[in-house]
């Protein structure tokens, strides 16, 4: 788990979009789909690297109280 | 011709249809079927009632009164009626021989309706009035036989002249006399409702000094009275009194008091018959009654079947003659001449619907259809299907989109339901939108006809509320949130401790994973979670916005390119795109920077390589306050300061760039044009002279066109408004787009606290207690988490998303001052009257 993976993913994303670029059938609603697309695409990309990013070097931990003691 | 796509509206051509009066009327119903083509009013100074059509209008409007007639009448019978909708679009308009059969036809039908209302009241009166007559009948046998044994207290007591011996009715002293000696008694026998009768007794007693004699009896019915037509009860009388003048004055206030005198025959006998003679009229009556009444609800019935085609039709043909008052009605060449607005992509289909009306109405005479040129500005068409209406609409009421520029509607398609899941990201909730949206997309076709106002506003946004479901569900995943619970499907990236006590604060550690989609469920009840997640999404609240509205601002470009402003690219768009990247697109930057750095990370000698990671809201601000000056300790990245130091000067020169580039440009461009105006005009005018202004007619159409008045000083108000305006709410709008934090926020809070209260306090319980609890607590929870938070927050949600691409992302490139086009067809004629 790296840093990394976000750019593997942007690259998939982006091959992603190409090719509902030119894969949508030619017609009324070409314009439509395509957008429908490629925003997704994009805002869901966004929304999933953000918070990758945001989790990747943490500068605070996670503290909790009145935890049950562990069972082992 | 431009290709037809939602990213700009239609391109409109305005044409004039030629068209020969025989084949008017077809001509246009056709146009009206299809419904591509806004006629313009080519008689604006001709009052409504001297335009040519005015007598088929007027004759429509009879015919609809009766069809309205008719309605009422189906109503009052209660007969169900066909729907409107299922016939509706059905029939096509009729040729003017129908038109007269069909007025033939409405007329008859109202006669007749007419004629069995009238009569049915009339016998429904007589009815009434025979009964009571039955009644009267009845009753005053008993007070003819009471009276002939009073003769002798009458006799006696005028022979004394003692008027104290109350002659009322109930406390009757029961002397029976056998001589039947008869009186020369007058009586008046009649109906008065209960109410009256005391008032009546008081007024008689008063008026005729207790010279009376009166019986009255409760008829046990109750009657429908016949002006009033309402129930009431009523009494029969029979007053009893001697000489005329005292009969006469009896029958004036019985009058006046509302009473209904009935004559009675003072024999027995004949008062059997009369009564037997009654009866058996009553039965007739009633008889013809009941028959009038099938008669005329079958009639009634026959006429609801056609009604609901009958009034489309009527409605058509008067949306047809209203439309054709609009055109040019040429006497010369019997002809009509329309103008019209019509997309240029729709042409061929207008015109082969021409040439069908013609062919079926027989004759020989084509429609010529002629594309005019003009610099009139069209009016604004969006072809939209059922899906991007949802969306078209709402960026409408904003403001219709001037001709031909960018469309934000196609766009609101996916960032609409997306900046709302920002704010309502939750699995479970957005799993429950998105059912029910599922719901009202498979059955679109039955519940289209729901009348309800409330109901169908939801309704033509299911596709945006089904989308927005969707959307809700994968940021629900992003924020690991399930109706505030947490998923737990990857490695997790912190790690807990096994030793502890449970009053202890534990620590988790980090353990260098990074948890693979979306939150840690660590997180979840940790008490620190808010710090974390509170940071978190502001910053991605900070984000999208910026993007967002850096998205809109290079929209822009599209618009100048295609009003042919080229310039305008370099004059607005560069400053606006700079000045915005170089303050927000660099906090963004910093923001993603800061994240992508691990300030913990020791080097081999165990030393923090870097130095405390710096608050980027102070640094952000001091950039500001003391340019170039950053403090080693709390530097973001090496150079920071020479890089700010740019940036900001960078900002500074794009301010009077927005202010004074513009105005300056526009200033030359009509010097220049200016120039060349006054040589051409010189020749104009001398051409003019020559040829006696031929033609001049023409100018006065074009209103419109023309010469732009050009005031430097109003440009450059204009522009230092507009410079303002950018500068400031670059600011404030980037701080509007935190809304995305704070309703997620609010959600995320709303959600915990309804679980832990209503639902998770009965999970310590046992037994049946336990049991009963559940169920309670899973009602609460459940009805509690659609109203408020599917609800009440989805609205809220909605609306807040509705602004943010309202001001903060249309504010940057939308001129929203196009006029919609309206074009004439039944659909919208029928749908408008229906309401």
């Amino acid at each position: 788990m790296s840093g990394y993976n976000l750019i593997w993913v942007f690259i998939a994303v982006v091959i992603a979009s190409a090719a509902g670029y030119v894969l949508t059938p030619k017609g009324d609603n070409q314009t439509v789909i395509r957008t429908i697309i490629i925003m997704t695409l994009a805002c869901c990309y966004m929304s999933w690297a953000i918070t990758y990013l945001a989790q990747l070097h943490p500068l605070i931990v996670p503290k909790k109280t009145g935890m049950r003691p562990h069972l082992e | 011709m431009a290709p037809s796509t939602l990213f700009r509206s239609e391109e409109m051509s305005l044409i004039q249809l030629y068209i020969p009066a025989e084949v008017a009327q077809p001509c246009v119903a056709e146009l009206g079927e299809l419904g591509k083509v806004q006629f313009r009013d080519l008689n604006p100074e001709v009052n409504a009632f001297q335009r040519a059509f005015v007598s088929e209008i007027r004759r429509l409007d009879e015919m609809e009164r009766l069809c309205r007639f008719f309605n009422t009448q189906i109503e009052k019978a209660e007969i169900p009626s066909r729907s409107l909708t299922t016939a509706a679009y059905g029939s096509r308009a009729r040729s003017a021989q129908e038109i007269d059969d069909l007025e033939e036809k409405l007329k008859e039908h109202e006669g007749r309706i007419v004629q069995m209302n009238g009569s049915y009241e009339t016998l429904q009166r007589r009815n009434l009035q025979l009964t009571e007559l039955r009644h009267v009948l009845r009753e005053t046998g008993g007070f003819f036989e009471q009276a002939e044994s009073r003769q002798d207290t009458i006799r006696n007591s005028m022979d004394e002249g003692d008027a104290s011996t109350p002659l009322l009715e109930h406390d009757v002293e029961q002397q029976n006399h056998d001589e039947m000696g008869r009186l020369n008694l007058g009586y008046v026998t009649g109906v008065i409702s209960r109410a009256r009768m005391q008032t009546f007794e008081r007024v008689l007693w008063r008026s005729l000094r207790g010279n009376l004699y009166m019986n009255s009896a409760e008829i046990d019915e109750p009657i429908t009275d016949p002006d009033s037509d309402e129930v009431v009860d009523k009494n029969v009388f029979a007053i009893f009194a001697h000489g005329r003048e005292i009969i006469n004055k009896i029958k004036k206030i019985s009058q006046s008091l509302g009473a209904t005198l009935y004559t009675v025959d003072d024999s027995p006998d004949k008062r059997r018959d009369a009564y037997l003679e009654v009866t058996s009229r009553i039965e007739d009556l009633n008889n013809v009654l009941s028959n009038t009444s099938q008669t005329r609800r079958a009639e009634l019935q026959k006429i609801a079947e056609n009604l609901s085609s009958w009034t489309t039709v009527v409605r058509k043909e008067k949306a047809i003659y209203h439309t054709m008052n609009l055109f040019n009605y040429d006497v010369n060449r019997k002809c009509l001449i329309a103008e019209g607005w019509c997309a240029t992509n729709d042409i061929s289909i207008i015109q082969h619907a021409l040439k069908n009306a013609t062919e079926a109405s027989g004759t020989n005479l084509p429609s010529i259809l002629t594309e005019l040129t003009t610099k009139k500005k069209p009016p604004t068409y969006h072809r939209t299907n059922k899906f991007t209406e949802g969306f078209q609409a709402v960026i409408d009421a904003y403001g219709i989109a001037r001709y031909r520029e960018v469309n934000p509607g196609l766009f609101t398609i996916i960032s609409f339901p997306y900046l709302f899941a920002i704010m309502f990201g939750d699995i479970g909730h957005g799993f429950l939108m998105f059912l029910f949206a599922l719901y009202l997309v498979l059955y679109e076709k039955k519940l289209a006809k729901v009348d309800n106002d409330i109901f169908s506003m939801f309704f033509s946004g299911r596709y945006m509320v089904l989308l927005m479901g969707l959307f809700s569900m994968y940021v629900g995943f992003v924020y690991n949130d399930m109706f505030s619970l947490s998923l737990d499907f990857f490695k997790s990236g912190f790690d807990w401790p096994i030793e502890y006590n449970s009053t202890d604060t534990v620590e988790a550690t980090s353990n260098g994973h990074v948890y693979a989609f979306g939150f840690d469920p660590s997180w979840h009840g940790s008490e620190n979670f808010l710090l974390f997640s509170n940071s978190y999404k502001m910053k991605q609240a900070i984000i999208i916005g910026v993007i967002h509205m850096l998205f809109g601002i290079c929209l822009q470009v599209y618009n100048h390119v295609n009003f042919k402003n080229k310039m305008f690219i370099w004059l607005e768009f560069l400053p606006q795109i700079l000045f915005m990247s170089s303050i927000f697109g660099y906090l963004v930057f910093c923001i993603l920077y800061k994240w992508s750095v691990d300030w913990w990370a020791l080097d081999d000698n165990g030393n923090h390589i870097h130095n405390a990671p710096p608050n980027l809201l102070n640094m952000l601000i001091y950039m500001f306050l003391s340019p170039g000056n950053i403090n080693p300790e709390e530097q973001l990245y090496p150079g920071q300061g020479p890089v700010q130091m740019m940036l900001l000067f960078i900002a500074l020169i794009c301010v009077p760039w927005m202010w004074f580039a513009k105005p300056y440009y526009l200033k030359k461009q009509h010097s220049k044009h200016h120039y060349e105006t006054v040589a051409a005009d010189d020749e104009v005018a001398y051409d003019e002279e020559q040829n006696g202004r031929a033609g001049g007619s023409n100018e006065a159409e074009e209103d419109d066109e023309g010469e732009e008045e050009f005031e430097f000083s109003e440009v450059m108000i204009h522009q230092t408004i507009h410079t303002i305006e950018f500068c400031l709410n670059c600011i404030s709008n980037t701080a509007s787009y935190l809304r995305l934090w704070a309703l997620s926020l609010a959600h995320a809070q709303l959600s915990s606290v309804l679980w832990d209260m209503t639902f998770k306090i009965w999970f310590g319980f046992s037994g049946v207690v336990g049991v009963v609890g559940l169920v309670i607590g899973f009602a609460m929870w459940f009805s509690l988490t659609i109203f408020i938070l599917l609800g009440m927050e989805g609205l809220s949600a909605f609306l807040h998303t509705l602004r943010l691409h309202w001001v903060e992302f249309d504010g940057k490139f939308y001129m929203a001052d196009g006029v919609k086009f309206e074009p004439f067809a039944f659909k919208t004629v029928l749908e408008a009257k229906s309401e």
